[in-house]
């Protein structure tokens, strides 16, 4: 057995949890999220680089929180998450035990937020190379360049919606996209709608979004919508100084202000 | 069944001639991003040659993810309104695989069997699909567990088989013939033999006479709610999937003009089953899951007779969560 | 000569000041551009970016969004949060390539009824320039045909 499978084993039996979400091996070697609720079961768990799914996803999910004592396995995507959701009052409900695997390979085990938060201060993680290739390409073309980039890259949308199920920032138990009277966002998927669709996604985001990169990845058609608010995030640092997923109380930066806060272009 | 021969260095000038034909062509094009979709093309250069599956299947071709079923128009003269079911151009789909011809059969039954879509009917009629066989597979494909092979015929008008400097072609209806007969001269006369070995090999996942035995009772399966507790409840999976053929109907527009569209939906989504008084009758993943699974290996049987999944595996490989529709179905059915 | 372009302008405003100026506008009779429709709001915390989305998707050529000067908010804050907004809001549409020149956002009291007028009217001018707002209209014709897998649909 792996450290991870006797760390997980130990907190089985002496009670710390009652259910264990982490990844297991599939097939195309990627890592299939599983849920464990027993010592017997922890030889399935991996911990591989392959394991970038966001756990915490899972954490609004009634059937799992009807187990009380839950332990997660997380990246560190998905510790940030945790941190945001925790700072947006979502976590309350659940008893959870997080556990990690730093990059000595030790398994850590946290049993609260604060110590969560000291790890993801300490180990804050950087926009991979390709995001940051990416934006910067995105940043240094024209206007009308950009409007030619995502007009064809909304084109394909399919509105499979995948981006927002995977996403542990949208939790809303109804979604904008679900309102019908008035109909914001049409369902059809053409390419309008579509913008709307990612413009009002991108916002609901901006300043919430922690980054995990999940939505571009898994997104059928690959669309790279996780920049979206990758941008927005670094615009968000600049303009108020806030960071997402960095501490427990730093709320959103959108649901406050500053009376200070500047901008160049209000006339 | 006529068997033909073209050599493959031809393959490119018989393409050609679909494009001349005028007719719209739909191909796979590896994209960007490294994923390969069908997409209308100009020329064979386009045409991605080297890949497993296409991302999305070719079900668009008959059933479009947004299809207009009519507008109107309101002038001084009255109300014009316009039926879209007269502009369906003549469609060739090139290269889809043997396990997505036979997802066209499927699609013609639950369409046209009772109460006949015209929509869906126009736009088959028209459509002619050359099939290119497999020769190589990935963990995901399971064709040969639902009753295929990676050579199958089924649903295709045409089936190529490339062995060695040769393409060894299928002849298989009439739309089939008309296509190789615009370039008649670049085909010889071949005769029957056997694919076997230029196809890909894929291990068998289940029985599938036992499966569709044992998944009769199947629904009350504790093991439904551990095999779902990964799904997102996303529309991925059945917006790629050659057989999942849900829609919702769409009315678009203002009081002055409009349209009606048939938009593809998904059974995974949460407000599938919701009703207009806003009770739903499926709470939760586990049992939108189910319905998936047990609408491909049981009641399309019930109704129509066909196992519904051709293992293509592409909701396999788009699954977010990962989750894999073969082991699924197996431990379900232990 | 063609005629001249009349843009369509559409203003999101708030009920106690931007409203209450471009009343004042009015009743002294201050004349400026009227290819302007005003739509009231309780306040700018308020106005939901996807109106503005609503209102070019139906045909505006230029937006104007204005409420109380910071710290004149009737509701105290509101003026701050849509303040955070649509700092946020501009550079996502920048980052998307939209052209922010078409949203004019601004601050007006209800004693500046000639600022009011004078914004209208630079607006006004403004978009007349640019010319009609077709970006949206554009974009469902010439880039329907690259979608992938719905290619046929053209
Ligand atoms: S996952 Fe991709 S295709 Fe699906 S809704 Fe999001 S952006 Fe669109
Ligand atoms: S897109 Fe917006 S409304 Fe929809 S779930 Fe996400 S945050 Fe909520
Ligand atoms: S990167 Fe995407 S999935 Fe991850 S938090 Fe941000 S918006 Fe959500
Ligand atoms: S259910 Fe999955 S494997 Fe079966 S046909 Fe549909 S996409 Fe292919
Ligand atoms: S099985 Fe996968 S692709 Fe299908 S709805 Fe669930 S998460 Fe989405």
């Amino acid at each position: 057995m792996t450290p991870l499978q006797n760390k997980v084993a130990e907190l089985f039996e002496n009670g710390t949890i009652s259910l264990m979400i982490g990844y297991k091996n599939a097939i195309n070697k990627l890592a299939v999220p599983c849920f464990i609720d027993h010592a017997t079961q922890v030889e399935q768990l991996i911990y591989t680089p392959e394991c970038k799914g966001n756990l915490s996803v899972y954490l609004h999910k009634a059937e799992i929180k009807q187990a009380k004592k839950i332990g997660i396995l997380a990246n560190i995507a998905t510790l940030r998450s945790l941190v945001q959701l925790t700072s947006e009052n979502q976590l309350s409900d659940i008893e959870k035990t997080v556990i990690t695997i730093n990059a000595q390979n030790e398994v850590l085990v946290f049993d609260n937020m604060e110590k969560v938060e000291e790890y993801v201060q300490a180990n804050f993680p950087e926009y991979t190379e390709e995001d940051k290739k990416l934006l910067e390409q995105l940043n240094s073309m024209t206007r009308a360049e950009r409007w030619q980039y995502w007009s064809e890259q909304f084109a394909a949308c399919v509105k499979c919606y995948a981006c927002r199920a995977v996403c542990p920032m949208c939790y809303c138990s109804s979604c904008t996209v679900e309102c019908n009277q008035p109909q914001w966002i049409k369902v059809s998927s053409e390419t309008t709608g579509n913008l709307e669709w990612h413009t009002m996604r991108a916002m609901h985001l901006a300043g919430r979004c922690i980054n995990c990169g999940e939505c571009g990845r898994i997104c059928p058609v690959g669309i790279p919508v996780h920049l979206l608010t990758a941008q927005m995030n670094l615009d968000i640092e600049k303009e108020f100084g806030s960071k997402t997923g960095f501490s427990c109380n730093s709320g959103y930066a959108l649901n406050t202000f500053k009376p200070e806060d500047k901008e160049q272009f209000i006339k | 069944m006529e068997i033909k021969n073209i050599k493959l260095s031809q393959l490119p000038a018989f393409f050609d001639q679909l494009i001349k034909s005028g007719k719209v062509v739909i191909a796979p094009v590896m994209k960007k991003s490294g994923k390969v979709f069908f997409e209308r093309v100009q020329s064979y250069s386009q045409v991605a040659t080297d890949y497993i599956q296409t991302g999305f299947s070719a079900k668009s071709v008959v059933f479009p993810k947004v299809e207009v079923l009519f507008s109107f128009n309101k002038t001084d003269d009255g109300i014009d309104i316009k039926d879209s079911i007269t502009d369906i151009p003549e469609t060739i789909v090139w290269g889809l695989r043997p396990c997505d011809g036979s997802a066209f059969n499927y699609m013609t039954e639950f369409f046209l069997k009772e109460n006949p879509d015209v929509y869906y009917a126009a736009r088959k009629a028209k459509t002619t699909l050359i099939a290119i066989s497999c020769a190589k597979a990935d963990d995901a494909c399971f064709c040969t567990s639902v009753g295929l092979t990676p050579g199958s015929t089924e649903g295709s008008d045409l089936l190529l088989t490339t062995m060695g400097e040769d393409v060894y072609v299928e002849v298989i209806t009439e739309k089939g013939k008309a296509a190789i007969d615009l370039s008649a001269s670049l085909f010889s006369v071949n005769e029957e033999r056997s694919k076997e070995k230029y196809l890909a090999k894929i291990d068998t996942k289940f029985s599938l006479t036992e499966i569709k035995e044992r998944i009769k009772t199947a629904y009350d399966s504790a093991e439904w709610k551990n095999e779902s507790m990964g799904c997102f409840g996303c529309g991925a999976c059945a917006f790629s999937c050659p057989t999942c053929t849900c829609f919702d109907i769409q009315d678009e527009g203002t009081q002055n003009k409009g349209q009606r569209l048939r938009c593809w939906d998904a059974c995974g989504f949460g407000q599938f089953t919701k009703h207009a008084s806003g009770h739903n009758p499926k709470t939760n993943q586990t049992q939108r899951r189910r319905q998936r699974l047990m609408h491909k290996f049981q009641y399309s049987v019930e109704n129509l007779g066909i196992v519904s999944c051709v293992g293509c595996g592409r909701c396999i490989r788009v699954c977010p969560a990962h989750l894999n529709i073969f082991e699924n179905i197996l431990s379900v059915t232990q | 000569m063609s005629e001249q372009f009349e843009p369509k302008i559409v203003a999101f405003v708030c009920n106690w000041c931007t409203y209450a100026g471009a009343d004042l506008a009015g009743t002294s009779r201050t004349k400026y551009a009227t290819n302007v429709s005003i739509i009231r709001f309780p306040c700018t915390g308020r106005i939901d970016f996807m109106l503005l989305m609503k209102a070019f998707e139906n045909g505006a050529d230029g937006i104007i969004v204005s409420g109380c000067h910071p710290n004149d908010c009737h509701y105290t804050s509101g003026n701050f949060h849509a303040r955070r907004r649509w700092i946020v809001f501009r550079s996502l549409l920048d980052f998307m390539g939209f052209d922010t020149d078409r949203i004019t956002f601004s601050w007006v009291s209800a004693a500046e009824g000639a600022k009011w007028a004078g914004l209208v009217d630079e607006t006004t001018q403004r978009i007349r320039e640019k010319g009609a707002f077709t970006d949206f209209k554009k974009l469902d014709c010439s880039t329907f045909e690259k979608i992938s897998h719905d290619a046929i649909t053209e």
